[in-house]
């Protein structure tokens, strides 16, 4: 009896093995194609030709165009058959094929005929094909039938018609719009599903009306909408009408917040969570109005099905970063989630955790995460080093364990991103926690006697060249140092030699010890490692005593090269090897204006290691070392602040000039970029000439011209004037930029000898109170505020009159003073009546001051507003009063 | 925007593939991609289990069903939860038309079948059809039954 139950299991095995499609051609199918050309259609049989042809498609195999069109002709002939399931076949293969406009025509008279056929579902299949396959003018001859379609009453055909719609609207919008009323009585339909298409085309056919939307989810909301797909639109929906209304409204209740959470209760996952990702994404929502829904979503972190969990945990994720204390209620449940199966939902309970954590709870969070990270990939893992990154800088007196977390990752396997990642978190550590640096540096030195990435194993001895020699014990580092010079390839030994002569420049007692170590690194069998130690051997000085070093050494080790390396770079290739050595004061340091205005933007995060600085490493650094390297300003002393660029024309004019107020302490430089957008224009002598007689405090002193101005490549020229010392001189400059114009012939790039004298005139530019204030933030405003002491405080109340809103009125404040806002203050939640916003900075002279503002609303628009300032000097608590006392 | 849907083998190649909105040039790197995410996540995961992933703005959501695994991807309004419901309905549908979890082999034979299937539930990238009775009787050319 056995033995033949054995064999059918074999002859099952076989068949399992062996697959329909197997060692398909595409030739051959298209051979078999032809039996749809028989006078007697053998309907089973062009069904699997059908089959086979898709199953080619679906491989991602295309046809020629050929080939195509030879395979419609023929499948056109199938709709003489009457056989069901073919005819279901030829339309399906239509649509795959997607016939051009010119072959269209063959089939449009079959599928017009099935459209107004009494079969239902011929009409439904013909409505597809049809508008998957037809033009603008074909569209006019049916718009009949689909506008009667939409409210067929099969709930079929009506879906058919409006996903159709929702198709047609892309590339056909006026005539979709014009099926407004049908679609209206379709979103009453009681089908679910015509219901659910209906909505979507009505949306998106009255998106740009906010009113008719505003409308329809008023109307929808208080009915009851079937499908929960429907239900989810209408949520989506809702939302855009909060938002687009929430600037109107300044008082009472949310609106539509009532039907939002009733849909909490709704008995459909999805419509539960759309509800409650709806509530967390309000502006300014409140911890009142997000209880609920982070309750439902707590919920879902426990569910079986892992969409609902991260669904729930991805929403968390993101409510945690702006409201983390509402989030803490789902603590427990999240740490559960560090286990879970699925990697993305633990690496987000991970990063949410990581972010509403307390002090307490960190290295019991580390303990989870270490175990988890062994079997994440590496993607995921850099998400986890930022979190910790970040919480560390949260919790600094946690800096042990989280370094120690950072080193133990820094060991294991990993790509280099991941281990770029871990690197810029240690260096920024070590940067803004005093405490960790030492420890930091000693787990850099150990990862780089076992890195694989030179990128990093550079960076890192850049970095230990310039904070190694400060600490306690700088000789230490030097093994680590040295070690590479012999193990590791030319670039790293190149930056090993540097990183040790830094050492030798700033710490005497090692100079000599230094000394031994550079000259055995001038045999190295690389030119550019012996270059170095030569040089380095030769600017040190000593021979290797124990002296101290030169600070022109110092400068020459440490200092940022201040030459844009693009100049530097186009400089090195113009020149031409001669007698005449390689001049590095002949490159241009005028930088490009535009980068620099980028650096300003606001929101930039220090990036760790990064490259070193390809041009000047910081703007206010730029502007310094540019200003200074001008004899005429290089008495004016320290730069104390240089403004944002100020536009000076419109954008797109023919000379664009912006410009830059540096601020010292008797002195003004205006900074004019000039650029010159005309490629047949060449200008010389640029200067701008100003009218301060606005300005009465200001006496001109001295300008610098631009002696040549070439198209699009930016200059700069600069005027200075005198003003009191230490006195916020403020006033109004009109600005004329005169120059030199001459004629440049295009083809040859070559400018005419003789040039005219021509003006144009910019835009008035004005020094304000502002101006004299640096934006220095404090971490804790409270801690500032107390031990800054009340000795100098003044407090005054202005009324601020009408004003749009509460938030202007913050702002305009904000602006006039020039100062920090802390803590976030400088957001005023909506429908707020009452704010307070706290400011912080650092005014000329060096003073700190510290600044409360209190708002209010008084009447429906009425400000009023009581300032209190603390400073080091009462002279400038009361100079802050008379700014805004002015503005 | 359901940009994909994707089924594929044991091992990882296609059994039928649907894109809507992706240019040509990127299909091969979906592909790729989706294949190993499953070849790394799907060893050992029960029958329509969900599994769900997000790459940049794109959420993805696959599961296996027999010997098959699919792959679903939308962006924008079919976020994962959109898509949990459009595999739901897709696996439902094709357990119906091969009458349990299919073989590969079983997958293949009623192939014709599936192709119509997924043409009744997504239309160009729109979710069209939800139910697995109604979707067997559009195949058919048959109107649904509670009409």
């Amino acid at each position: 009896m056995a033995q033949p139950l054995v064999k059918k299991d074999d002859d099952r095995d076989d068949e399992a093995d062996y697959s329909p499609f197997l060692g398909i051609e595409k030739g051959a199918v298209l051979q078999e194609a032809r039996v749809f050309n028989d006078p007697q259609l053998d309907p089973r049989r062009c069904s699997q030709v059908i089959t086979k042809l898709l199953y080619l498609l679906n491989q991602g195999e295309s046809f020629t165009k050929v080939e195509a069109t030879e395979v419609f002709f023929a499948v056109t002939k199938l709709f003489q058959s009457r056989d069901i399931g073919l005819r279901r076949m030829v339309y399906m293969m239509i649509k795959e094929l997607s016939p051009s406009a010119d072959e269209v025509i063959i089939v449009t008279s079959s599928l017009m005929k099935d459209m107004t056929s009494k079969t239902d579902m011929y009409r439904a299949n013909a409505i597809r094909v049809l508008c998957r396959i037809t033009d603008g003018t074909l569209l006019t001859q049916i718009e009949r039938y689909l506008k009667q379609a939409i409210v067929d009453k099969n709930p079929v055909v009506a879906s058919a018609a409006l996903v159709s719609g929702i198709h047609l609207l892309q590339t056909n919008p006026e005539i979709v719009k014009r099926w407004s009323n049908e679609v209206q009585e379709a979103v009453q339909s009681r089908a679910a599903l015509v219901q659910f298409h209906a909505l979507a085309l009505l949306h998106q056919i009255r998106q740009n009306d906010r009113l008719a939307v505003n409308k329809l989810v008023t109307s929808l909301t208080r009915g009851s909408v079937r499908s929960p797909l429907a239900q989810c639109l209408l949520i989506r929906y809702t939302s855009q009408v909060i938002r687009e209304s929430a600037n109107n409204t300044q008082t009472g209740d949310r609106p539509f917040y009532d039907f939002l959470e009733g849909c909490l209760r709704h008995k459909a996952e999805m419509v539960i969570f759309e509800a409650a990702r709806a509530i967390t994404e309000l502006n300014g929502v409140t911890s009142r109005e997000l209880t609920p829904a982070i309750t439902v979503l707590q919920l879902f972190l426990s569910s079986s099905k892992p969409v609902l969990r991260f669904a729930a945990v991805r929403t968390l994720n993101k409510v945690a970063m702006t409201h983390p204390m509402a989030v803490t209620n789902c603590n427990i449940d999240m740490e559960s989630l560090i286990s879970d199966q699925n990697r993305s939902i633990a690496t987000l309970a991970i990063t949410t955790l990581l972010k509403t954590g307390n002090e307490s709870s960190v290295d019991r969070l580390m303990k989870q995460i270490t175990n988890f990270m062994s079997d994440i990939a590496d993607e995921f893992k850099i998400v986890v080093v930022e979190a910790i990154r970040s919480l560390c800088l949260k919790f600094p007196l946690k800096h042990r364990s989280l370094m120690n977390f950072l080193s133990n990752i820094l060991r294991e396997e990993g790509g280099f991103e991941y281990k770029k990642a871990i690197v810029d978190s240690i260096v920024i550590l070590i940067r803004d926690i005093p405490e960790a640096k030492e420890s930091g540096l000693l787990h850099l030195c150990e990862f780089i006697e076992d890195c694989e990435f030179t990128y990093l194993s550079t960076q890192i001895l850049h970095f230990l060249g310039i904070e190694g020699p400060k600490t306690s014990d700088p000789s230490k580092y030097i093994r680590y140092i040295y070690n590479r010079v012999h193990l590791e390839n030319a670039t790293v030994r190149a930056g090993a030699v540097s990183t040790l002569a830094k050492f030798g420049a700033m710490v005497d007692s090692l100079k000599p010890r230094i000394f031994v170590l550079l000259r055995r690194c001038v045999f190295d069998n690389d030119d550019e490692v012996r270059d170095r130690a030569t040089l380095y051997l030769n600017t040190l000085g000593g021979d290797g005593a124990v002296v101290e070093t030169g600070e022109d050494v110092k400068d020459f080790l440490f200092g940022s090269l201040d030459i844009p390396l693009v100049n530097l770079e186009n400089s090195l290739k113009n020149y031409e090897a001669s007698e005449e050595p390689f001049d590095i004061n002949s490159v241009p340091r005028e930088v490009k204006t535009q980068p620099l205005a980028e650096k300003k933007a606001p929101g930039k995060k220090p990036t760790g290691l990064g490259a070193p600085p390809p041009g000047p490493p910081s703007t206010v650094d730029a502007y310094e070392k540019l200003l200074s390297s001008i004899p005429e300003f290089a008495n004016f002393g320290k730069l104390f602040k240089s403004s944002a660029p100020v536009e000076l024309t419109e954008a797109e004019t023919e000379y664009a000039v912006n410009v830059v107020k540096h601020i010292f302490d008797g002195h003004v430089v205006f900074q004019y970029n000039c650029t010159n957008t005309i490629p047949e224009q060449l200008l010389e002598n640029v200067i701008v000439v100003v009218d301060a007689s606005e300005a009465e405090e200001f006496a001109e002193v001295a300008s610098k011209p631009l002696r040549s101005l070439p198209y699009d490549s930016p200059g700069q020229t600069f005027v200075a004037f005198e003003k009191p010392e230490g006195v916020p001189a403020v006033g109004k400059f009109s600005n004329m930029l005169r120059f030199i114009v001459k004629e440049v012939d295009p083809s040859t790039g070559e400018a005419e000898d003789d040039g005219v004298e021509d003006e144009y005139q910019l835009e008035d530019l004005e020094v304000v109170a502002a101006d004299y204030m640096l934006k220095v933030g404090v971490s804790n405003f409270r801690n500032a505020w107390e031990s800054m002491g009340a000795d100098f405080e003044r407090v005054d109340e202005y009324g601020l009159g009408p004003r749009d809103s509460l938030a202007e009125a913050v702002n305009a404040v904000i602006n006039l003073l020039g100062m920090q806002p802390c803590e976030g203050t400088e957001v005023v939640p909506n429908n707020s009546r009452s704010h307070t916003c706290l400011l912080s900075g650092v005014y000329i002279g060096n003073v700190k001051v510290l600044v409360r503002l209190q708002f209010g609303l008084d009447g429906p628009k009425d400000v009023a507003m009581k300032l209190a300032v603390r400073s080091e000097d009462e002279v400038v608590s009361d100079a802050i009063h008379e700014i805004v006392a002015s503005g | 925007m359901i940009l994909a849907v994707l089924f594929a083998n044991s091992e990882g190649n296609i059994l039928v593939e649907r894109f809507n909105g992706v240019p040509a040039e990127e299909r091969l790197h979906w592909r790729s991609f989706l294949v190993k995410l499953g070849a790394d996540n799907l060893k050992g995961v029960k029958n329509e289990e969900l599994l769900v992933a997000s790459h940049k703005s794109v959420y993805i959501v696959y599961t296996v069903l027999g010997d098959v695994s699919v792959y679903i991807v939308g962006k924008d309004e079919y976020d994962e939860l959109a898509l949990a419901e459009v595999i739901f309905v897709i696996t439902s549908a094709v357990k119906d038309v091969c009458g349990k979890p299919p073989t590969e082999r079983l997958f293949l034979d009623k192939y014709g079948k599936i192709c119509l299937t997924l043409d009744e539930i997504i239309w160009k990238g729109y979710l069209e059809n939800t139910e697995k009775d109604r979707i067997r009787r559009l195949v058919r050319l048959k109107p649904p039954t509670e009409f």
